[in-house]
């Protein structure tokens, strides 16, 4: 009880009043205010509204370094990857307001280059372990494969901060042809995908440029006796930016092409494959590609 | 020294240190702020890209509306600012002549369903 009587009682008291009045006034009274914030504080709403005004304004512009400077500004980990998740979820919405194309077109421009011997690759096929479901691992990969290592990536030219404002130093949109516009696709591959452990039969198909880089965001149009649908390139990232399937029903006759042009497959049907006396339902894969 | 005074010297080292503390060395962090919160440059980016969306596809309520994601001033207000800033700091002719055009044409434009 002496010690206890020792304590400056007041003065500690004075103290923790003076140290809560402080606290109450600056988290409360007067909070520090962020009234030049950049976008990448904003919420993720906001951030999904600036990808698509990036996009549109790419898509006005074809100015491809004005939109990563700007997409930098958001502080994505991965860009491309942000962009297509949210072209993706657009699609999945039935794409309210029309900026999923806009957003995938973006996704495809800052995408790391594919490795240049990709276009000469010669695709194989993996079969995955039947207990992984198919969905969730890649089935189709091109060799040679690996990470691109060959161009700077975006966080190696930030965002300049306020000294003096960044648009001034862009130069005026060259309005240079955006990425996409070309021949129509043609069809470059097809054959017979027997794995097991695809629960579908699937029509897997995969766009690529005339240079062999994936594109995302093409529209397939698959049609059949009595109905049709569209698939779109990109929505499976994991499978790849130019990969796009349809599950068959096995014994309907499909056809299958680009909707923006090219000639259609046509007498696609689910294939029967056969190994160790077991009989299932195979996969078609097709590969369009601009010449 | 009287005991009150020695209370309010402890009051204003304990106020010192609260402030120290809120302002400086741990704010309140905003991360999920709204466009109007943000840097002057960056609205004006905000503005020309919606100036060179205008240029492309002429929708004038698609513009106005990606500007009133700025709070409650007019669209048209909006614009004006942008150009403001673009004109004193130096933009490219062409980006102050995109941000002119939308600011002209929102001067003009009225919301679908009420007044401006």
């Amino acid at each position: 009880m002496t010690f206890l009587r020792r304590i400056p009682w007041l003065l500690v008291g004075g103290v923790a009043l003076g140290v809560a009045l402080g606290l109450v006034y600056t988290w409360i009274v007067s909070p520090v205010t962020y009234v030049d914030a950049a976008p990448d504080a904003l919420r993720s709403d906001f951030k999904d509204q600036y990808r698509v005004l990036i996009a549109s304004a790419y898509q006005a512009d074809g100015d491809l370094d004005r939109a990563r400077a700007r997409l930098a500004s958001l502080r994505d980990p991965d860009p491309a990857a942000a962009l297509t998740g949210q072209a993706s979820a657009l699609l999945a919405a039935g794409d309210p307001d029309g900026s999923a194309y806009a957003l995938l077109q973006l996704a495809q421009a800052v995408q790391p280059p594919a490795p240049t011997a990709a276009a000469s690759s010669t695709p194989t096929i993996i079969v995955v372990p039947a207990t992984m479901p198919p969905t969730d691992t890649p089935f189709i990969t091109d060799t040679p494969g690996g990470p691109p290592t060959d161009t700077p990536s975006v966080s190696e030219t930030p965002f300049t901060p306020t000294v003096t404002p960044f648009l001034s130093a862009t130069p005026r949109p060259s309005r240079t042809p955006t990425p996409t516009p070309g021949l129509p696709y043609a069809l470059a591959a097809q054959e017979t995908v027997c794995n097991a452990n695809l629960l579908d039969a699937l029509i897997q198909v995969q766009v690529r440029d005339a240079a062999g880089y994936p594109v995302p965001g093409v529209d397939i149009l698959v049609t059949w006796d009595g109905g049709r649908e569209h698939i779109f390139t990109g929505l499976k990232p994991e499978l790849g930016n130019g990969y796009a399937d349809f599950a068959m029903t096995p014994g309907i006759v499909y056809s299958v092409q680009v909707a923006s042009g090219g000639a259609p497959v046509e007498g696609l049907e689910a294939p029967t494959c056969e190994a160790g006396g077991v009989t299932w339902w195979g996969s078609l894969r097709l590969v369009f590609q601009q010449p | 020294m009287p005991r009150w005074i020695k209370f309010l010297i402890a009051l204003a080292l304990g106020i010192a240190a609260g402030v120290v503390y809120g302002w400086v060395l741990s704010p309140v962090q905003y991360v999920d702020i709204a466009p109007a919160s943000l840097r002057t440059d960056y609205r004006t980016d905000y503005a020309l890209m919606t100036a060179q969306v205008y240029y492309a596809d002429r929708d004038l309520d698609a513009a106005a509306r990606r500007l009133t994601v700025f709070g409650s001033d007019p669209p048209a207000e909006i614009a004006s600012q942008a150009l403001t800033y673009a004109f004193q700091n130096n933009f490219p002719e062409a980006d102050i002549k995109l941000l002119q055009e939308l600011a002209s044409a929102l001067q003009t434009w009225q919301p679908a369903g009420g007044a401006p």
